[in-house]
């Protein structure tokens, strides 16, 4: 049973506008005039204005990323947030840090980048949850990835739902690009932050739009052939991968796009009869711990470029041979950033076509305005090699 | 540390005013009052900037008598000396009031936003505890002193100002 929207007057489930002005003057009156009228207490009252204000005084009926309907009377004011790439999609749209009480423990371990959430609590991570934590600061919302660790999150929803029935769960992954603007759309109404998600999405869409302007005009079989590698040597990207759709999305042709494993591990071999003429390195993790935001120096790109361009018999592969070898960092490809790594990508595969586009500027807007950061990427982080 | 004998009473409280303002919210609705005097009365413009859904009350000064409002009756409260107002996405509030000119410079009111959960004074340009503005009422939260000394200052400002 859903419960009711608060200040209903007439239990209609419509707060109308005079039912909320009877609730704010009896409000008032009980507060500050000395009035002994039944007033509804402040929580109700800051709730019924949000639902009047961001749902048009109903109850608001959302689908997630999962396919699951939950229906709130409330808005959301005490979130956790297991998926750490959902507090930079919800960073975007401008959420108040205040609305969250619990963050996975990667946030708490990048206070370069999430320097107002390091004092939240530490939920853990998808794969080694902190339940005692986690219901101890008693969330309204969990928030949890769709297609990611999908039997880690149902634990974790299961645990929480027997601990907590009223907790609601939400499944968002927060970067995959087929589902990314619906992504911000949800999170704008859920959150009450509309404007914000439009302001942000068309953003977005400008960047993702000047690069598909253009490569969707390139014929499937023009498109330049890339190997992509994730941070562990020989370990590619397979077909419905994210990295597949994002080095498609820049107008790429991945070699192993069509291997059915998601992120198979290759023979060198392969690499070399097929012949790439861009080679694309994510760092960052893995075998690539470095770089980011709170790393200035580029001795690990170098070094690690080098040791891909002198694999034995690579200097066979047009990539290595053109000088096409570049590496990126994961926080700028792999999460909800990766439309600035796209606008990277497009630009390496592209680069008389792309001659006007400039990712870092992309990327200094996306962290000044969106992500409200004081960070001069002029002083700061390494992200891509060669740029 | 700090040399007392350099920093006087007239300092301490500037300084205390001045780590109030910088302790306020960058961005956040405010409440402005215009007074315009009339033959016998007051009208009073209530401005309302960036609150779309909140509250006010107003306290009228001694002498004073409510006339009447171009506020919708049913977002409105009239209860002795104070006056509620409900704010559903309205931009200004106009009322009337009977009584002497010189009035004008002791109303006093607070604000409620309800999306954002910010308060403060009429009249001030930055949210703060809205408790002080009323002398009847008695300060029950910590930030009553602070807030005391931001009305303070900004009923000494408008004097000031006025002469």
């Amino acid at each position: 049973m859903v419960a009711a929207v608060p200040c209903d007057g007439d239990g209609d489930g419509t707060l109308t506008a005079p039912e909320l002005a009877t609730a704010i003057l009896d409000s008032l009156d009980a507060r500050y005039m000395g009035g002994t009228v039944a007033a509804p207490s402040l929580t109700d009252l800051q709730d019924a204005a949000f639902v009047y204000e961001h749902w048009d005084g109903r109850a608001l009926t959302i689908t997630d990323t999962s396919g699951r309907t939950t229906t709130l009377t409330r808005p959301l004011n005490r979130i956790a947030l297991f998926n750490s790439d959902a507090i930079r999609m919800m960073r975007s749209i401008g959420l108040e840090p205040d609305r969250v009480v619990g963050v996975a423990k990667y946030v708490l371990e990048d206070p370069v980048f999430y320097p107002e959430y390091q004092e939240k609590a530490n939920l853990g991570s998808v794969w080694s949850p902190d339940y005692e934590q986690t219901a101890s600061v008693r969330p309204d919302a969990v928030f949890l990835y769709a297609s990611v660790s999908e039997t880690s999150c149902a634990d974790i929803e299961k645990t929480l739902r027997a601990i907590d029935p009223a907790i609601h769960f939400f499944r968002i992954d927060s970067f995959r690009p087929a589902v990314y603007a619906d992504e911000v759309r949800t999170l704008g109404l859920l959150l009450g932050k509309e404007e914000e998600a439009r302001e942000f999405l068309a953003f977005h869409e400008d960047v993702t739009g000047t690069v598909a302007d253009v490569v969707d005009t390139i014929p499937d079989e023009d498109r330049v052939p890339v190997y992509l590698e994730t941070w562990n040597a020989y370990k590619s990207a397979g077909m419905g991968s994210g990295y597949d759709e994002k080095v498609w999305l820049a107008g790429g042709r991945n070699i192993f796009g069509e291997n059915p494993v998601e992120y198979p591990v290759v023979d060198p071999e392969a690499v070399i009869s097929r012949n790439p003429a861009v080679i694309i390195k994510i760092v960052g993790a893995g075998e690539t711990t470095f770089g980011g935001y709170d790393d200035d120096d580029l001795a690990s790109f170098e070094s690690v470029l080098r040791s891909i361009e002198n694999r034995p018999v690579w200097d066979r592969i047009k990539a290595v041979r053109d000088g096409r070898v570049h590496l990126i960092h994961s926080k700028i490809i792999g999460g909800p950033d990766y439309f600035i790594g796209t606008a990277y990508l497009a630009k390496w595969f592209y680069p008389d076509l792309f001659a006007d586009l400039d990712p870092r500027a992309i990327h200094q807007r996306y962290l000044d305005e969106f992500q409200r950061l004081d960070y001069d990427l002029d002083d700061h982080g390494t992200f891509v090699y060669p740029a | 540390m700090l040399n007392s004998s350099i920093v006087t009473p007239k300092r301490a409280l500037l300084l205390c005013i001045l780590v109030v303002v910088l302790a306020a919210p960058a961005a956040a609705g405010s409440i402005e009052r215009t007074i315009t005097p009339q033959e016998g009365g007051l009208d009073i413009t209530l401005t309302v900037n960036d609150i779309p859904v909140g509250g006010i009350v107003e306290t009228l000064p001694e002498g004073c008598t409510w006339m009447g409002t171009d506020h919708p009756e049913d977002r409105t409260r009239v209860s002795g000396e104070k006056v509620a107002f409900a704010i559903i996405g309205e931009e200004t509030i106009t009322y009337q009031v009977q009584g002497p000119q010189d009035a004008a410079e002791a109303f006093a009111g607070t604000w409620e936003d309800l999306l954002t959960g910010d308060s403060g004074v009429v009249g001030l340009d930055e949210p703060g505890n809205p408790e002080q503005a009323d002398a009847t009422t008695p300060p029950s939260t910590p930030g009553f002193g602070c807030a005391a000394a931001l009305a303070a200052l900004a009923v000494l400002c408008s004097r000031r100002c006025g002469r």
